[in-house]
Parts: C-alpha cells; structure tokens; sequence
C-alpha cells in the first residue's frame, strides 16, 4: 500500500513537470505557413517573425514565404502549403480580389487562413481578417499633418498600390480631415507603389513642377523613406513629411528631426494574434471572435518615437 | 449590408408578371440591390445611416446613455474596464477600445465655432475646468458612434472603406442634427446626450452629442 502510494506521488510529481518539459518534444502540432509580401519592407519582416516566434511557442513547425505582391506566386505558395500539410497559413494577401480563389481553395483542403494587415473581398472563406484600422490611423496621421501644417498651404499624397485596400482606406481617411480645411490644397498626387526607389523618384519630379510645396504626406513609411531622400538631395528639408506604419527607419529620421510623424500599426502582435487564433480554431474548433477584426493605430511624433521598435510601443 | 436588401430582392422579384411564356431576367431598375450595387460607396453608406439614424442609432444612444458623472465615478473607482463591461459598447477583438453613450449637463468654459472643427469645452463638474469637449464638427474626430452600435458589424461590410464611409456618414447625421445659437457662448449652460470612445483612463473625453441643448 505505501509502495503505491509512492508510485502514485511520483507519478503525479511527473506530470506536474510535464508541462516544464514540453518544449523539448514540442514541433508535434503541425505545420504553419506563413505567407507575406517581401521582407524588403521591415513591416512585413516584422510580421513573418512575430507569426514565426509565436507559433513555436506554442509547438508548431513553421514555413516562411514570400509573395512579392504577384497574386501568380501567391497562388503557387497555396499549392505547396497544400502539398506540405500545412494545419494553418497565415496570410498578407497579394490583392484583395486576386486572394479570393487561393484562400478558397486552402479551405477546400481544409486548411483554414488567417489573414493579417490587408483584407479580402469576400467575408466566410478565411477564418480571420485581423487588419489595423487604417481609417482611424490614416485620420490621426492626417490631424497631426493638419497641425504641422498650419491648416494651411499647398500639399503632395503619395499613394500606395492601388489594388491594395489599405492605398485606398489611408487616402480616404487623410482627405476626410485635410480636405475639411480649404487653405490646405493638394497640388500633386501619385501612386509610388508603396516602393522607396519610387516615393524617391517621384518626389523628385513633382518637386521640379511643384517647388512650393510645404508638405508631403505618405500612404507608407518607406515612400515618406523616399521622398523625405530626394527632399534632402534637393536641400528642402524644410518639407513637412508624414508616413504610415511605424517602422524603425521613420523612427530614426523622427528623432534625428527629419520625417515629423507616422501612425503606428501594431503589425508584430497583430501578426501573433493571428497565430493565436489559429491555434485556437485548431485546438477548440472556434476563435470566440467575429471574422473581420479591427485593431487601432496609434501615432508616432518626437513625443514618442524613442518608445518604438519593431513595430511595436512600449510604455 | 447586402443582406438587408436581399428581401426586398425577392419581394420585387416575386412582384413581376409571371402570364409570359418565358421568364426572362433583365434587371429591375427598381430592385434596391440593383440600385445599391450603382451607388459610389460613399452614397450607398450615406443612405444607410439615413435609414438606422431615427430608428435604431439615436435610441441605442439614449437606452444606453448613463449620466457621464455617475459613469467617470465608477471608472474612478472600479476601472474603466469593470465601467466597460457595466456600460460600455464596443466591437469584440483584442484592443478595441470602450465606447459609452452619456448624458450630462455643465457649463461652456470654452467655445470654438469658427474651426472647422468646431467643439465646447465643458465643465460639469463646476470647479470651472473643462472636463469633456463637445465635438460639434463638421470635422469630427474617431469613429464612436458607429462602433458604440451592437447592431453594426465589420464583418458585413465589404471593406474597411466601406465601414470607414458609414462612420463618416453617421458623424455627418450628428454634426447635421445640432444648432448651436450664434453669440458668445461662455458661461452659459449646456445639456448633452451622446457618444465618445475612451482608450485609457485619463484620456480627454471627446464626446460626439446627437442632442445638445444651450440655455
């Protein structure tokens, strides 16, 4: 009878270490893709390894690709998260109508998706759409811009993408508050393709039609990356220029006095939401929450840049 | 969004003629999806907001509304998450932040009817500083009044641009509802009902009123 009982407490001892142990045969709950556009931009980096870390933290195996922004190899890297097993991807999508059918047909393989940063057209095929709130973002950046101005003066929009929502949600939420103020008055307006070589190239050549220009304000941190260069290259650092997303790059200039502002996106822990969320519907066969979630931007100015890295605030 | 008009698809469908040898479909030019499906986003939405704002928006505003006081009290004492889950509105999600419709009354400390964003400052408190701004717009900040309505959800809509169009569209309907009389306006006293989102605790109440009254 002792002896049994040892045996028992002994038993009971190993698995309340158990749990301790777990990490060292952990990799046993399966395979998660995650699919973004192109490291190059350190926003989607930051997003691949927020996925990457959260998910092996909670035992799974991960695969990391990239899209490019070219729906064509979007739709290959679903075939082979397919043909690999995937459990989960998690997504920034290629286009919010091109994404449609790959999303679809990893759903009739029965993997689910969970998407991150940009939406897609149609709501019941992912699982989760977890975007920031681009429009309350895009208005916190455009009231700061608003106040650097002086409520008044001639202006530049860079644009994003077009096909991408976020190019369109951003400049609707900056015009809704700029164009409320009839002295700020927009003299130029251009896609740079959310791309640094071209927020750089095109500043320059509106700045030669447009030389009195006050400020510039980007759907993204790397074209304000751009054109806030070719600004300096032409010894106009008196420009007022305002990003969005939040990234290490925009920081440095904030605190170095060049960029005044951007809005932050919480894209690290975004990113490990969605993995959360994944493990949960795996796990329980449910998220507890609505498909399309929202989550607020915050802005980022001398005031607070010191406190950002990454991607993310801290306090 | 689409879904509200799906009746009113069928309805019109089953009103057409059936004597013909054949049913051809050709468009209604007066089925609702037909005309929703033409309008830009912005006027599709506006026409939304139409039609929820005296049925639906301003009575959960006002079946929700506690006195702004009572409810900073509670937060004060309890948190402002224990305050949120007693009062509060908001979306699910990680982060969304509390919505609360209120109701109070004070005294204007502090007028700004010439910016576009035009707002009071309100002392309710009568120490003579300025507790909560009256957001009176046109420009009007956040997107309170939409996300404070449990009814509106962000997965029906087609896009963040879409939803972004509706809070528009609703802050319009408040700024477009309220008449502030002309003159000054310090030292006389105000009566309000409305909405406003608070992120944290100590944050500066911002409150878009879909009533608003000066003695």
């Amino acid at each position: 009878m002792k002896l049994n009982r040892r045996h028992f407490m002994t038993g009971v001892a190993a698995a309340a270490i158990l749990p301790l142990a777990r990490p060292a045969f952990a990799q046993d709950k399966g395979l998660i893709a995650i699919i973004t556009p192109s490291h190059d931009n350190p926003f989607f980096k930051a997003e691949a390894v927020g996925a990457e870390a959260r998910a092996i933290e909670l035992g799974y195996e991960t695969i990391i690709m990239v899209h490019d922004d070219d729906p064509n190899k979007q739709s290959e890297l679903f075939d082979s998260a397919i043909a690999r097993g995937a459990n989960a991807i998690i997504l920034d999508n290629a286009g919010a109508d091109a994404t449609v059918a790959a999303v679809q047909r990893a759903k009739d393989a029965g993997i689910p998706s969970f998407l991150i940063d940009r939406e897609i057209k149609e709501s019941g095929i992912a699982v989760s759409q977890i975007v920031s709130n681009n429009y309350q973002g895009a208005q916190l950046g455009a009231e700061e811009f608003v106040r650097l101005m002086g409520e008044a003066g001639n202006y530049v929009e860079l644009v994003g993408r077009e096909a991408d929502t976020n190019a369109g949600i951003r400049s609707s939420g900056y015009h809704d508050i700029i164009d409320q103020y009839p002295y700020l008055v927009m003299a130029a307006q251009q896609s740079a393709n959310w791309s640094q070589t071209e927020g750089y190239e095109k500043m320059e050549t509106i700045l030669q039609a447009n030389p009195d220009i006050k400020g510039v304000i980007c759907g993204n941190d790397t074209m304000a990356m751009g054109a806030w260069a070719a600004l300096e290259a032409a010894g106009r650092t008196d420009v007022i220029v305002v990003g969005f997303d939040g990234s290490n790059d925009v920081r440095d200039s904030i605190l170095a006095g060049g960029i005044k502002a951007t809005v932050l996106q919480p894209a690290y822990r975004q990113a490990q939401i969605a993995v959360e969320q994944a493990d949960a519907y795996l796990t329980d066969g449910s998220t507890g929450q609505d498909e399309k979630q929202l989550m607020d931007c915050v802005l980022i100015n001398a005031d607070n840049a010191a406190n950002l890295e990454t991607f993310a605030l801290s306090s | 969004m689409r879904d509200l008009f799906t009746p009113l698809a069928i309805l019109s469908c089953m009103a057409l003629p059936l004597a013909g040898c054949k049913i051809v479909k050709n468009p209604d030019p007066n089925d609702a999806s037909v005309q929703a499906a033409e309008m830009t986003d912005e006027a599709r939405m506006a026409a939304y907001a139409d039609e929820i704002w005296t049925d639906k928006v301003l009575p959960t505003v006002s079946q929700n509304a506690v006195s702004l006081t009572d409810l900073h009290a509670q937060i004060d004492a309890e948190g402002l998450d224990a305050a949120g889950a007693a009062h509060g509105l908001r979306p699910e999600g990680e982060a969304n932040p509390w919505n609360f419709a209120a109701n109070g009354e004070g005294t204007i400390v502090e007028a700004n009817t010439e910016s576009r964003a035009a707002k009071l400052m309100v002392d309710v408190d009568a120490d003579g500083a300025a507790d909560l701004t009256l957001q009176l717009g046109p420009v009007i900040r956040g997107t309170a009044l939409r996300d404070a309505m449990p009814f509106i959800v962000f997965t029906d809509f087609r896009d963040q641009i879409e939803f972004a169009k509706l809070a528009r569209a609703l802050n319009d309907l408040a700024n477009a509802g309220l008449s502030v009389p002309e003159g000054d306006l310090v030292g006389r006293t105000v009566t309000f009902e409305g909405v406003y989102t608070l992120r944290n605790k100590s944050d500066a109440i911002e409150l878009v009123p879909t009533t608003l009254q000066v003695q």
